[in-house]
């Protein structure tokens, strides 16, 4: 599967890869300049220099014996076929000796530097071509002097070094190119095995995974991540999917029979005592429903922790209060229930929903321990700093193979069938303590006899003391 | 006693209509939040009872706007959200109740009583039902001139029932005036604090104050 074209130029690599080339490209233009500064350009400097040189030896033989000193001295001087060209000519430019026939350049009003091409025959009558640079001036009362170097070999060499810069400079901008584009095809392919794999999990494949290549490079880390990420959600949709199909299987049953109850009642002959009492029963199933609705909506909003404004919390006050608030009842019920709490347990926490955690965990223990049973809470502050609730029945407790299992939404052990519940108490305590950055463990409690007991622990950050 | 029902499901609007008129209320109903608040303004009701979730304007603006413009009227919001924020978020707003949804019919009944029986009493220092008196600064109770010896929670238990006193009160009105709780406890917990106030208040004379309204609550009348 190759990218196309108009996706792969759109690509970021490809993009980079054009950078690169205008960089290459700048750095050799930069290179070539310097080159040609560093070589052709100081030839022609020098050569430059002595030209001055020779055009002000002129100038003062002009200075001191006019214009037919002058003349003499360049006839001589062409004569001598020394690296200089001379050409001395009239106010009007005809030429009255030197190299050339006609004046290469015209002189303006002060003298200045002048560069030509030129062509001559060498010493063996072959005409060449050469290129030079001198000075070119009027002389007082009017002559034109031209005095020139021929720049001969390095003008030769300095071009070539030129042309070779701009080949290199023109080569490295095309490979630059075309590595970009082998590059931004590579990239893109690596991208789009990623995004394949976004497209077939969104088409509803949650099992799919981004190929890791084992290079760890940042396409294999981008993958991990990636992969981390879809294995999260698989988890947090099955989760969901579970609690989904449990609510729908707890709502069915109370509806369903809610239903029922309402059906034979429309269906039998007036009876107002009987009729009564399938109301009574079809608003307790409809309690049942809304309970566990209520349940279930509270559960998700504290799980959702964002909400939630945590503030100071006296904990020891909270839990003498519901020891003080369940206790008749549990008397009444012919359980005994105590508290053995420490002074001055502060959290930062949420009031109601600490006070909710700690009052299902009492509930839970009074609900399963048997008539003649104990339950006790005991809150201390640990030598680590962190303070720990313990909930402890003497009831029949959860075998450590299934402990993990009732912390789940909606888990129910078969011996809790028969009691009333909707299986989310303790996920809610549970969910509670991790909003209040602790954990709840299951353990054993106080035993008693055959029976080991359950002992849930809330083990939460205190707050700093003042 | 006139109520101002403002409450956008018609079918819900219906229904308590047709309970807070068998409860002997004049209901008056609006639709939607603007409606309600300028029937509100121009009113004269002893109660209202406002939906949290209104179209137009939501009920907790409602009331904020209402208490600025000087109407005292006792408010009880209806709301879905009942969490511990929301809830503060109303009564801070400046509504005297708050009840949660779903709720029964009783409960709805018992508070909107209350609230009309609850208002500007001012501060009180003695309570009496009967033959029995509460003395909110000695912190003493008596009945028939004989001292009582109550724990500090059925104290405070009692006073709310005195407060209270001819008209029913819900368990969970007890359990959000009483203890502060905004839970269902599974147990009948409260049954059980209220019976032990009872033998204090009532096992030694004739007669009986501290009643029992099944299926809805208590009533302590003289």
């Amino acid at each position: 599967m190759r990218p196309r074209l108009d996706s792969l130029l759109r690509t970021t690599t490809f993009r980079l890869a054009l950078v690169q080339a205008g960089v290459v490209l700048s750095f050799v233009v930069l290179m070539l300049g310097y080159v040609y500064f560093a070589t052709a350009g100081q030839l022609i400097r020098d050569s430059d220099a002595l030209a001055d040189q020779e055009y002000a030896t002129l100038e003062r033989a002009y200075a001191e014996g006019g214009m037919r000193r002058l003349n003499q001295e360049v006839v001589e001087r062409a004569a001598r076929q020394g690296p200089f060209l001379y050409v001395l000519a009239e106010n009007n430019g005809t030429v009255v000796t030197g190299d050339f026939q006609q004046l290469p350049a015209t002189p303006g009003e002060t003298p200045e530097r002048v560069a030509f091409n030129f062509e001559r025959l060498d010493e063996t009558g072959a005409p060449a071509r050469g290129r030079a640079s001198g000075r070119i001036g009027r002389l007082l009362n009017g002559p034109i002097l031209l005095v020139a170097r021929d720049l001969g070999d390095s003008a030769v060499i300095a071009g070539r070094i030129t042309r070779v810069l701009f080949t290199v400079a023109l080569v490295g901008v095309v490979v630059s190119i075309v590595s970009g584009f082998i590059a931004a095809g590579q990239a893109a392919r690596l991208a789009e095995g990623l995004s394949n794999t976004a497209r077939e999990v969104m088409a509803g494949d949650l099992s799919r995974r981004a190929p890791v290549r084992g290079s760890g490079d940042e396409f294999d880390e981008l993958a991990g991540s990636m992969n981390a990420m879809l294995d999260r959600i698989e988890q947090l949709v099955q989760t969901t999917r579970t609690a989904g199909d449990a609510i729908a299987h707890d709502l069915r049953s109370p509806l369903t029979r809610f239903r029922q109850k309402l059906e034979v009642a429309l269906e039998r002959p007036a009876d107002s005592a009987a009729d009564r009492e399938a109301l009574r029963n079809a608003l307790d199933e409809a309690d049942r429903v809304l309970d566990m609705f209520s349940a279930v909506l509270k559960l998700a909003r504290v799980e959702a922790a964002g909400n939630w404004r945590l503030e100071r919390v006296d904990a020891s006050e909270i839990l003498r209060e519901l020891v003080e608030f369940y206790e008749p009842a549990a008397e009444e019920q012919g359980r005994t229930l105590r508290g053995h709490v420490e002074d001055g347990l502060l959290l930062r926490g949420e009031h109601g929903l600490f006070t909710q955690a700690v009052s299902n965990l009492i509930e839970n223990a009074l609900k399963y321990t048997p008539e003649g049973g104990n339950v006790e809470v005991r809150a201390v502050r640990r030598p680590d700093g962190r303070i720990e609730i313990d909930v402890l029945d003497d009831g029949p407790g959860v075998p450590p193979a299934e402990r993990d299992k009732v912390l789940e939404r909606f888990v129910r052990l078969e011996t809790a069938r028969s009691t009333p519940g909707v299986g989310l108490g303790l996920s809610l305590v549970s969910a509670v303590a991790r909003l209040h950055k602790g954990g709840l463990h299951l353990r054993d409690g106080l035993s008693n006899g055959e029976r080991r007991g359950l002992g849930a622990a809330l083990v939460l950050p205190a707050m700093a003391a003042r | 006693m006139r109520v101002l029902l403002v409450e956008d499901d018609a079918e819900m609007a219906d229904t308590l209509r047709a309970s807070l008129a068998e409860d002997e209320h004049e209901v008056d109903h609006a639709g939607d939040g603007e409606t309600g608040e300028s029937m509100a303004l121009n009113g004269g009701y002893d109660v209202i009872v406002l939906d949290r979730m209104l179209p137009k304007k939501q009920g907790v603006a409602i009331v904020r706007d209402l208490r600025e413009k000087g109407v005292s009227t006792p408010v009880l919001i209806l709301s879905a959200l009942h969490d511990e924020d929301h809830r503060v978020e109303g009564l801070n707003a400046g509504a005297n109740d708050y009840l949660g949804k779903p709720f029964s019919t009783r409960e709805l009944l018992a508070r909107v009583r209350a609230l009309w029986h609850g208002r500007d009493r001012g501060p009180q220092t003695q309570l009496r039902v009967g033959d029995l008196e509460m003395d909110l600064l000695a912190r003493t109770v008596k009945r028939d001139g004989k001292k009582l010896d109550l724990q500090p929670r059925e104290f405070r238990l009692l006073e709310y029932l005195m407060r209270h006193s001819g008209q029913t009160v819900t368990r969970k009105m007890l359990l959000e005036n009483v203890w502060d709780y905004h839970f269902d406890p599974q147990t009948n917990v409260i049954d059980v604090h209220i019976s032990r106030l009872r033998s204090k208040i009532d096992r030694d004379f004739a007669q009986t104050l501290l009643h029992t309204v099944r299926g809805s609550g208590y009533r302590l009348e003289g």
